[in-house]
C-alpha cells in the first residue's frame, strides 16, 4: 500500500496572526515574535505558531457559544412575538381583542442597569488592553513578567457585573410590589424569562471573570490568560449588546 | 512543524480511570459513544418489541411486567421514540463515528477541545440514565410521546407519568441538549482549524462535510429545544402559562390557569424537531456516499453537488417545520408555503440519491457487507423518501396525519435507513477501531434478515395508514374499522420479532469478532482516506509526530487513478 509517512516540505502559509484588537503597544517595533522566548513561564512548550492556532481555535469556540446563546434569545423573541399576536373573539363585545396585557417597565432602574453594564464592558476592554500591553512589554523584556495591572480593571468589571445583577433583582422587586409576579400574566412571564435567562448567562460570564481574576495572582500561562480574556471580552460585550436588544424589544413592543 | 502537537494520549502510567473512563482521547470517546448507543438501541428495540407484542396480542402478559396497560404502552412509546431519536440516531452517526474518525480523516491527532468532548460524553451518559430511570419512579414514563405536546405535558395531573416521569424526561433531554452543543462546538472548531496541510475543503471526505454541517445544525437546533424545555419546565413548576390555554378541565376539575398557547409549543418543538431529523440523517448520508464510492471503486459522482446538497438540506431543514402542523388549524396560505418548501427540499435529497446511483453505476462493485448495507440505505431512503412529498401535501396530510402512514414513512427513511448506515459504518470501520475484521457471512445473513424485515414491518403500515388506522393507540378493539386491521398488526409483529431476532446475529458477530475475529491489515478495504494510512487498530498516538500531507481529493478510485503497483486507487497523501 502506498503510504507516505515521511515529512514533506510544502508551501504552507503560516497561520495568520490573529489581530489582538488594538490597544497593543502601538508603533513600538518588536525584534522577536509576539511573546516569543521565555517570559518566565517554564511550563510553556509551544511556539508562536501553535499559540496563534490555539487563539484562533478558542475564538471559534467563543463564536460558537455566542451563536448558541443568540439562538436561545432569538427563539424566545419569536415565542414572545407569537404570543403577543394571539387574537381572540369576545362574544359579548362582538369584537376581537389581543390576549395581552402590556407591562409598564420601571425605566429609570432599567436605564441605570444598562449604564452599569455598558461601563463594565468599558472596564473589561481596558483590562484587556492593559494585559495585551503588559504581555508585549514582558516579551520584550522591558518589564518583569509578573505584573498584574489588569487585575484592578477585571475586578471593576466583576463588581459592575454584580451590580447589574443586583439592579435586576431590584427591578424584579419593583415588579413584584406591583403584583407582577412571574406567573401573573403572559407579558410578565416573558419579561422575567428574558431577564432571568440573560442574568443566568451573565453569571456564566462572571464565573469566567472570577477565574481570570483568580489566575491573575499567578504569573503563569500569561498567553493562555490573554486568549481567555479576549474570548471573555467578546462574550461580555455580547451580553451587553444582548441586554440592549432585550430592552429595546420590551420597550418597542410593550403595547 | 518542528514540535509535536500537544499529545492527547494519556501516558501509560495514567490510572485506569484516566485511560479508559475519563479519557480525552477522541478514539476512546468515540468508542464510548458507540457502546452507549448500542445499549440505547437495544433498550429502544426492547420497548418496540413490547409495543408490537401488545398490538398483536392485547391481553398478553409479559413475564415480570404483566399485562400491558394503556399507560404502559404510551410510556413505552414515548421512551422508545426519545431513546431512538436522541440516543441512537443523533448520537452514534455523529458523536460515535464522528468523534473517532473526524480527526483521523482530517489528518490530525485530536479534536479541538478534547476535554469538552469528554464532558459531553459523560453528560450524554447521565442524560441516558436519567431517561431510563422514568420506568422506576411513581407514575412511570410520560405518556405524551417524544413530542410532549402541551397542555398534556404541562399538567402533572393530566395523566399517568406526567408528574415525575415528565420532569425526569425534561431534565434528561435538557442535559442532552447541553452535551450535544458541547460536542458540536468541538466538531466545528476541529473542521475549521485542525485539518492537515493540503486538506482543503474540497478534498475533505464527504463524511467530514456531513459531520461539519450536522454540527452546525446541532448547535442551532438544540439551543432552540433548550429554550422550549426551559419554558415547559417553567410552566410546570413556576406557574407561568406559556403553553396552557384557558378552559381546560382535567379529571372533571376545571384548571384555573390560562392565557397560553399549546400551538406555541408545537412551533417551538418542531422548529427544533425538523432540523433534528436532518441531524439524524446527514451523517448517515455522508457515510453512504463514502462507502458507495469505496466499494464501487469509483469517485463520488458529483462531489461538489453532494456538498451543495448537504448544505442546502441543512439550511432548508429550518424552513419546513410547519409540515408537522398541517392539521393544527393554520392559515391555508401558510400551509401552502410550508408545503412548497417541503417539496422543494426533496430536490437536494434527490440530487444525493441520483448521485449515489451515479456513483455505483458502471463501478467494479465489491459486495462486501458494508456495501450491502450502504445499498440498503439507498433503497430504504428512496422508499421512505417517496412518501415524504405525499405527506407534504396538506390535503393529503389532513387525512394521513397521525395515522400509521406517517409511522411507516419516518421509520423507513430515518430509523431504518439511519440504522443501515450505522451497520455499514460499523462493518467498515471495525478493523480500524478494533483491529479485526467482522465476519462476512454473518454480516450477509444479518443484512438480508434486517433488509427484508424492515420492508416487511413498515410497508404494511402505509396500507394501514391509508385505511385510516390511527397511531399511538393502545387499544384497537373498541373501534370497528380499526379492529378489522388487527390481523395486519399481527403480521407486522411477526415480521418485527423475526427482524429483532436477526439482530442477535449482528451482536454475536460484533462481540465475537472483537475477541476472535481475523486480524486486519492497515487498509483492508483499499480505501483512500487518511485513517487507513494508520495501522489497525489505530495506534494510541494517531499520526504521532509525523505530519501527514494531503495531495489529492478523497475519492481517487478507478482505473484512471493509476495507483502504485497497478492498484486502482490512490491514497490522499501518497505523492
Amino acid at each position: 500500500m502506498p503510504v507516505a509517512n515521511h515529512h514533506v516540505e510544502i508551501e504552507r502559509k503560516p497561520p495568520s496572526k490573529p489581530k489582538t484588537g488594538g490597544g497593543g503597544p502601538g508603533k513600538i517595533p518588536h525584534p522577536r515574535d509576539f511573546g516569543g522566548g521565555d517570559d518566565g513561564e517554564p511550563d510553556r512548550d509551544e511556539n508562536s505558531d501553535e499559540r496563534a492556532e490555539r487563539q484562533l481555535i478558542y475564538r471559534i469556540l467563543m463564536v460558537v457559544c455566542i451563536v448558541a446563546v443568540a439562538v436561545v434569545f432569538i427563539v424566545l423573541t419569536a415565542a414572545y412575538l407569537y404570543r403577543r399576536s394571539i387574537i381572540t373573539w369576545d362574544q359579548d363585545k362582538g369584537d376581537s381583542f389581543y390576549l395581552w396585557r402590556p407591562l409598564v417597565l420601571p425605566y429609570l432602574q432599567l436605564w441605570i442597569n444598562s449604564l452599569v453594564l455598558l461601563i463594565s464592558s468599558g472596564t473589561l476592554e481596558l483590562a484587556r488592553r492593559q494585559m495585551t500591553k503588559q504581555n508585549e512589554f514582558a516579551s520584550m523584556g522591558i518589564v518583569p513578567p509578573a505584573g498584574r495591572r489588569e487585575l484592578s480593571w477585571l475586578t471593576a468589571t466583576f463588581g459592575l457585573g454584580l451590580g447589574f445583577l443586583g439592579g435586576q433583582a431590584l427591578v424584579w422587586n419593583t415588579l413584584r410590589h406591583r403584583g407582577l409576579f412571574l406567573h401573573a400574566n403572559a407579558s410578565s412571564s416573558f419579561f422575567y424569562a428574558f431577564t432571568a435567562l440573560h442574568a443566568a448567562h451573565l453569571v456564566g460570564g462572571l464565573v469566567a471573570l472570577a477565574w481570570l481574576i483568580f489566575r491573575s495572582w499567578r504569573p503563569r500561562r500569561r498567553d493562555f490568560r490573554q486568549v481567555a480574556l479576549q474570548a471573555t471580552g467578546w462574550y461580555w460585550h455580547f451580553m451587553g449588546i444582548l441586554w440592549l436588544a432585550i430592552f429595546a424589544l420590551l420597550h418597542f413592543t410593550r403595547k | 512543524m518542528s514540535d509535536p502537537s500537544p499529545n492527547p494520549v494519556q501516558p501509560s502510567r495514567a490510572s485506569f480511570l484516566r485511560r479508559y473512563l475519563f479519557s480525552t482521547d477522541h478514539k476512546v470517546i468515540g468508542r464510548q459513544y458507540f457502546f452507549l448507543s448500542l445499549v440505547a438501541a437495544l433498550s429502544g428495540a426492547w420497548l418496540s418489541l413490547l409495543m408490537r407484542l401488545h398490538l398483536a396480542w392485547p391481553k398478553l402478559a409479559i413475564p415480570f411486567l404483566g399485562e400491558i396497560k394503556p399507560e404502559n404502552y404510551l410510556g413505552y412509546l414515548t421512551i422508545h421514540g426519545t431513546v431512538m431519536v436522541f440516543f441512537v440516531l443523533s448520537t452514534v452517526p455523529q458523536n460515535g463515528f464522528g468523534t473517532y474518525f473526524l480527526p483521523l480523516q482530517l489528518g490530525t491527532n485530536e479534536m479541538a477541545f478534547p476535554r469538552l468532548n469528554m464532558i459531553a460524553f459523560w453528560t450524554t451518559l447521565t442524560s441516558f440514565l436519567v431517561l431510563m430511570s422514568v420506568f422506576f419512579v411513581p407514575g412511570g414514563a410520560s405518556i405524551a410521546g417524544w413530542t410532549q405536546y402541551a397542555p398534556l405535558s404541562v399538567l402533572a395531573s393530566a395523566g399517568p407519568g406526567q408528574a415525575l416521569g415528565t420532569d425526569l424526561w425534561l431534565v434528561s433531554i435538557g442535559l442532552f441538549c447541553l452535551a450535544s452543543v458541547m460536542s458540536a462546538s468541538s466538531f466545528i472548531a476541529t473542521t475549521l482549524k485542525k485539518r492537515a496541510p493540503g486538506m482543503t475543503w474540497m478534498r475533505m471526505p464527504l463524511t467530514c462535510w456531513a459531520w461539519f454541517i450536522t454540527a452546525i445544525l446541532i448547535l442551532l437546533a438544540f439551543s432552540i429545544l433548550l429554550v422550549a424545555l426551559v419554558m415547559l419546565m417553567s410552566d410546570r413548576h413556576a406557574g407561568t402559562n406559556f403553553f396552557v390555554p384557558g378552559g381546560l378541565v382535567v379529571n372533571g376539575q376545571p384548571v384555573q390557569r390560562g392565557g397560553g398557547s399549546p400551538l406555541l409549543w408545537q412551533h417551538l418543538f418542531w422548529f427544533f424537531g425538523h432540523p433534528e431529523v436532518y441531524i439524524a440523517i446527514l451523517p448517515a448520508m455522508g457515510i453512504t456516499s463514502h462507502l458507495l464510492s469505496n466499494f464501487a471503486r469509483k469517485p463520488v459522482f458529483g462531489y461538489k453537488a453532494m456538498v451543495g446538497a448537504t448544505i442546502a438540506i441543512g439550511a432548508m431543514g429550518f424552513m419546513v417545520w410547519g409540515h408537522h402542523m398541517f392539521v393544527s388549524g393554520m392559515d391555508p396560505h401558510v400551509g401552502f408555503a410550508f408545503s412548497a418548501l417541503t417539496t422543494a427540499i426533496a430536490v437536494p435529497s434527490s440530487i444525493k440519491v441520483f448521485n449515489w446511483l451515479g456513483t455505483i453505476y458502471g463501478g467494479r462493485i465489491r459486495f462486501t457487507t458494508p456495501m450491502l448495507f450502504s445499498v440498503g440505505f439507498v433503497s430504504l431512503f428512496i422508499a421512505g423518501g417517496l412518501t415524504g412529498p405525499l405527506l407534504a401535501q396538506p390535503a393529503l396530510d389532513e387525512y394521513l396525519h397521525d395515522t400509521y402512514f406517517v409511522v411507516g414513512h419516518f421509520h423507513l427513511i430515518m430509523a431504518m435507513a439511519g440504522l443501515f448506515a450505522v451497520f455499514a459504518a460499523t462493518h467498515f470501520w471495525f478493523p480500524k477501531m478494533f483491529g479485526r475484521l467482522m465476519n462476512e457471512r454473518l454480516g450477509r445473513v444479518h443484512f438480508w434478515i434486517t433488509f427484508l424485515g424492515a420492508y416487511a414491518i413498515f410497508i404494511p403500515m402505509h396500507l394501514l395508514g391509508i385505511a385510516g388506522h390511527p397511531r399511538r393507540y393502545s387499544e384497537l378493539t373498541g373501534v370497528q374499522y380499526v379492529a378489522v386491521m388487527a390481523p395486519w398488526q399481527r403480521i407486522i409483529t411477526y415480521a418485527a420479532i423475526v427482524t429483532l431476532a436477526g439482530q442477535i446475529v449482528f451482536l454475536a458477530n460484533l462481540f465475537w469478532s472483537m475477541l476472535k475475529g481475523p486480524r486486519a491489515e492497515a487498509n483492508p478495504w483499499e480505501s483512500t482516506t487518511l485513517e487507513w494510512t494508520l495501522p489497525s487498530p489505530t495506534p494510541e498516538d494517531g499520526f504521532g509526530a509525523s505530519a501527514t500531507t494531503v495531495v489529492r481529493g478523497a475519492y481517487e478510485y478507478g482505473s484512471k487513478s493509476d495507483g502504485e503497483a497497478g492498484a486502482d486507487y490512490r491514497m490522499q497523501n501518497s505523492p
